[in-house]
Parts: structure tokens; C-alpha cells; sequence
């Protein structure tokens, strides 16, 4: 038995699921939520560890009648990606020219047709972000706005731009 | 939603990235890490000290009740200068004081002192009230002093202010004090016989100057610059003679007659003090040190409300940042 599963599945209480049941149901959604909201796979699998890790110690703390598992750790992933964000900003004002000359491109989706997948880089984070949440998480519109610390309204707005904009650039890619 | 919005989703869906197996191991494999989380650490910090403020204030409260109280009215007796005689202990509670007899105290014989008395007595109805005003304005008649000021309300209590020879104070207090019962007295003795003493010296000192003075006046041969100024010398101690002389009057006076204010209530005007025990003591002890607590917090609150502005602005900052940050 695994230390997750150990150390948080004995206490569970009625109606609360156990964290790795959480981790086996959720991992794909929020490193789903992670690469396209970082647009870099290696830095979202290191963000998922690490909002994983920040879920297991806050997970006493759960309260599974204020919002979903998955939208408590999109909230989380968040949080942690933005620092990530920060810290990827001083980093590449240190190394401007070092950084602009080693970006690495990753892939954002397994076998994502390339149209898509370059209209998806074109996207900015917030925007994949939304995408991520509504489309892939399939969040409902108040758990995504609560994720994105947004209104409801704000959220279904920057939605559709995000599609619009995809679909305008997969109908150039198709002319 | 439009067919082709259904096309750009379905291949989102169908094309998303799943998570590799290590970093699902790497999950399934945490270990909880024990930091201290800030929040923790303020519940903690918060919770101790406010059981540290408890704490000391029960402490206060139960160091606090083990001293006998202070009992209201009956103040504890204070004088001033020196004091030789016994003085008279205040009864320690209500009830006591209501049982006493007046204990009279007396100066040292043979020292000027000034007696300043304080007697609060409860007498059965208004009707006792009145008689009470009136014996209490004879006795000090009968013993050679008066009544200074008298304020009688016939609801209520009765204020007098009474002026008694030095010699008759003690069979005052006892007379007094026999007009109905004895709630608190408060009796001052303050020595003079220093005070009289110093002036007494300080008047003989003048008087020989001012003797001298005459006499080196008396010089024909003397300059007139120099007896103007003897003049003004001699004209500036007579004036100091006579405040002297004025002075130890007013201390002779106020050894001579003794001051004893009177104040006599019915049942009803006087509401004796409630009587705590000791625990109940120990409470009002801890109460009052707790809102002395709350009263260094709220200050300490008040200083370091800036601190928490900037703070709370800084958040804002950095939250509104997160969207410029993702936005970019």
C-alpha cells in the first residue's frame, strides 16, 4: 500500500471520497488543465506533483459540499501555476536572448492535428486555460468561474473568443 | 452550439493529454510533508495566547482576591506626617461596619495635630433621618464647635460638616457615631507639630533680623544708597513676618479644630457593597485584567492597522497581476 493510500484512506468520512481515489480520478484532469494552461508538459508534470502534494496536506481541510475534488484541485493547480508563471517571468528576464534561443515546443494534445494544435499556441494561457476547464475538465460554467476567480459571465465570454478564434484558425488552415 | 465549435472540441477531447505512468506513481508515492503551513501556525499562535491572556488574568484575578479588599465605603484610614497613635482599622465589611462601635482615636498629648473625620451612618426612615441631622448639630454645639455646612434632603441623606475641638473629637465621634448604625468611618490624623515648629523658628528668625535691621538703620553715618537698600530688606521681612505669622495661625487653627463630616443616609439611600467571595472576587479580578488586555490589543490592533492596508493592498496587486501575468 502506497503512502497516499495509507496515510487517507482509513479516516474517510460518509460522502467523502479518499484522496486516492481523488488522485486516480482526477490526475489526468488536472495535468489535462496544467499543460494546456502552461503550454509545457515537463513543467506540468512537475506542477501536477507538486499540487498533488499541496492537495495531500490540505486535504483535511476538503469540504466536499463547498465544490467537486476537481474543481478544489484546479483551484490549487492554479495557484501553483502561477507561481510557476512568476517565476518563468523573472527567469526569462534574466535570460532573455538564452531563453528565446533554447524554447523547447511541446505537444499540448496526443496526436492533436497541427492546425489545432498551432491555434492552440496562439491562444494566451488564460485563454487554453478556459479551454482546458469547460472543454476537457467538461467543468460546469460557476466551477470554472470559481477556478478562474472570474464571473460567470466573464468566464462564458473569454470561452467563446478562445473557440471562435480556434475555429477561425482551423478554417484558414482548411482553405 | 455551432457544428463546427463541435468539431474544434470533439478533437480537444479526443486529442487530450494523459498524464504519464510515472508521474502518477510519482504521485500515488507522496509522503505528506510536515511543514508548518503559516495558517496553522497564526490558529496556534492565536489560540496560545489567548489562553495565555486567560490564564494570566485568573492568576491576577486569584493573587488579586487573596488580598483583603479595600472596603467600599469604608476607605481604610490614611494619614499624613507623623503619626504616633493607633489608627482605626476599617471594618471589612458591611456588616461589621454596621456592628462596630466607633472607635475613637486619639493624637500623642502634648502635639498639635489635625483630626479630620469621616463617618457615614444609616438610620431607619427619613423621620430618623431628621432627628438624626438635628442631635448631630447639637452634640457638636455642646462640645464647643458648630456645623460648618448642612445639606438635609428628606428623601435621601443628610451631608454635615462639622467643626469640633481638638480635645472634644474623640466624645464627638463617639456621640456621633451613636446616632444610628455605623456603616465606614475614615479618620486622618495629620501631625502639625513640625509644621508649627518650622514657622515658630522661622518667625523668631525674621524677628531677630528685622530687630537688626532697626538698628543698623538707627546709624546716622550710614549711606543712603545702603539704607535704601536696608529699607527694602527690612520692608521685605515684615511682609514675610506677617504670612509667617499668618501661617501658623491657620496651623494652630487647624490643630485646634478637628473636622468631622458627617454623612447620614435611611436604609434605602444606603446600598451596602455587594460581598463577593473570594472566588467571586477572584472573577471581577480577572474580568477587569481582561478588559485591560483587550484594551493593549485593540491598541496594538490600532498600530499595526497600516501594516495590515498595505499588506491587503499588496494581495490586490498581486491578484490583479495574475491576469496580466496569463493574459500575456
Amino acid at each position: 500500500m502506497n503512502a497516499v493510500t495509507s496515510s487517507l484512506e482509513a479516516p474517510r468520512l460518509a460522502g467523502r471520497p479518499g484522496f486516492a481515489d481523488v488522485v486516480a480520478e482526477q490526475l489526468d484532469a488536472v495535468y489535462r488543465y496544467l499543460v494546456y494552461l502552461t503550454g509545457d508538459r515537463a513543467a506540468a508534470e512537475d506542477l501536477t506533483a507538486e499540487t498533488f502534494e499541496k492537495a495531500f496536506r490540505s486535504w483535511r481541510r476538503f469540504d466536499p459540499r463547498r465544490g467537486s475534488p476537481r474543481t478544489w484541485l484546479c483551484r490549487i493547480a492554479r495557484s501553483v501555476a502561477v507561481d510557476w508563471f512568476r517565476a518563468e517571468t523573472r527567469r526569462r528576464r534574466r535570460e532573455e536572448t538564452y531563453s528565446r534561443d533554447q524554447q523547447v515546443t511541446h505537444e499540448l494534445g496526443d496526436g492533436l492535428p497541427a492546425e489545432l494544435e498551432a491555434a492552440l499556441r496562439e491562444l494566451s494561457p488564460a485563454e487554453r486555460e478556459v479551454v482546458a476547464l469547460r472543454v476537457l475538465l467538461e467543468l460546469d460554467g460557476p466551477s470554472a468561474a470559481r477556478v478562474l476567480g472570474i464571473s460567470q459571465t466573464a468566464c462564458s465570454t473569454r470561452l467563446s473568443r478562445a473557440l471562435r478564434r480556434l475555429e477561425e484558425r482551423m478554417t484558414d488552415a482548411g482553405e | 452550439m455551432p457544428a463546427n465549435e463541435m468539431t474544434v472540441e470533439t478533437l480537444l477531447r479526443a486529442h487530450a493529454p494523459v498524464a504519464p505512468d510515472l508521474l502518477r506513481e510519482r504521485v500515488l508515492a507522496l509522503e505528506p510533508v510536515r511543514r508548518s503551513s503559516a495558517r496553522r501556525f497564526t490558529l496556534v499562535a492565536v489560540g496560545a495566547a489567548a489562553v495565555a491572556a486567560v490564564g494570566v488574568a485568573l492568576v491576577h484575578g486569584f493573587v488579586s482576591s487573596g488580598k483583603q479588599p479595600v472596603a467600599q465605603p469604608t476607605t481604610p484610614v490614611t494619614a499624613r506626617g507623623a503619626v504616633s497613635s493607633p489608627l482605626v482599622p476599617a471594618p471589612k465589611n458591611f456588616d461589621q461596619a454596621a456592628s462596630a462601635k466607633a472607635q475613637v482615636v486619639t493624637g500623642s498629648s502634648g502635639r498639635l495635630q489635625h483630626t479630620d473625620a469621616s463617618l457615614e451612618l444609616q438610620v431607619g426612615n427619613d423621620k430618623d433621618l431628621a432627628n438624626a441631622t438635628t442631635r448631630a448639630t447639637r452634640v457638636a454645639t455642646s462640645l464647643g464647635g458648630y456645623a460648618q455646612s448642612v445639606h438635609y434632603a428628606s428623601h435621601g441623606t443628610s451631608i454635615l460638616d462639622l467643626r469640633i475641638p481638638a480635645e472634644n473629637v474623640q466624645a464627638a465621634i463617639a456621640r456621633l457615631s451613636a446616632l444610628g448604625t455605623l456603616v465606614s468611618q475614615k479618620i486622618s490624623i495629620t501631625d502639625l507639630q513640625h509644621r508649627l515648629t518650622t514657622q515658630s523658628d522661622e518667625i523668631a528668625q525674621l524677628r531677630r533680623r528685622i530687630a537688626a535691621l532697626q538698628t543698623a538703620l538707627k546709624d546716622p553715618s550710614l549711606p543712603d544708597a545702603q539704607r535704601v537698600l536696608l529699607q527694602i530688606k527690612l520692608a521685605e521681612s515684615r511682609r514675610a513676618l506677617s504670612q509667617r505669622l499668618h501661617a501658623r495661625q491657620g496651623t494652630v487653627k487647624a490643630g485646634t479644630m478637628a473636622h468631622v463630616a458627617l454623612q447620614i443616609g435611611t436604609k434605602k439611600s444606603i446600598v451596602a457593597p455587594p460581598h463577593r467571595g473570594r472566588i467571586g472576587r477572584m472573577l471581577h479580578s480577572a474580568v477587569g485584567f481582561l478588559a485591560l488586555e483587550g484594551i493593549v490589543v485593540l491598541f496594538a490592533l490600532i498600530v499595526a492597522s497600516p501594516v495590515a492596508l498595505v499588506a491587503f493592498l499588496i494581495w490586490l496587486w498581486r491578484r490583479r497581476s495574475v491576469d496580466r501575468l496569463l493574459a500575456a
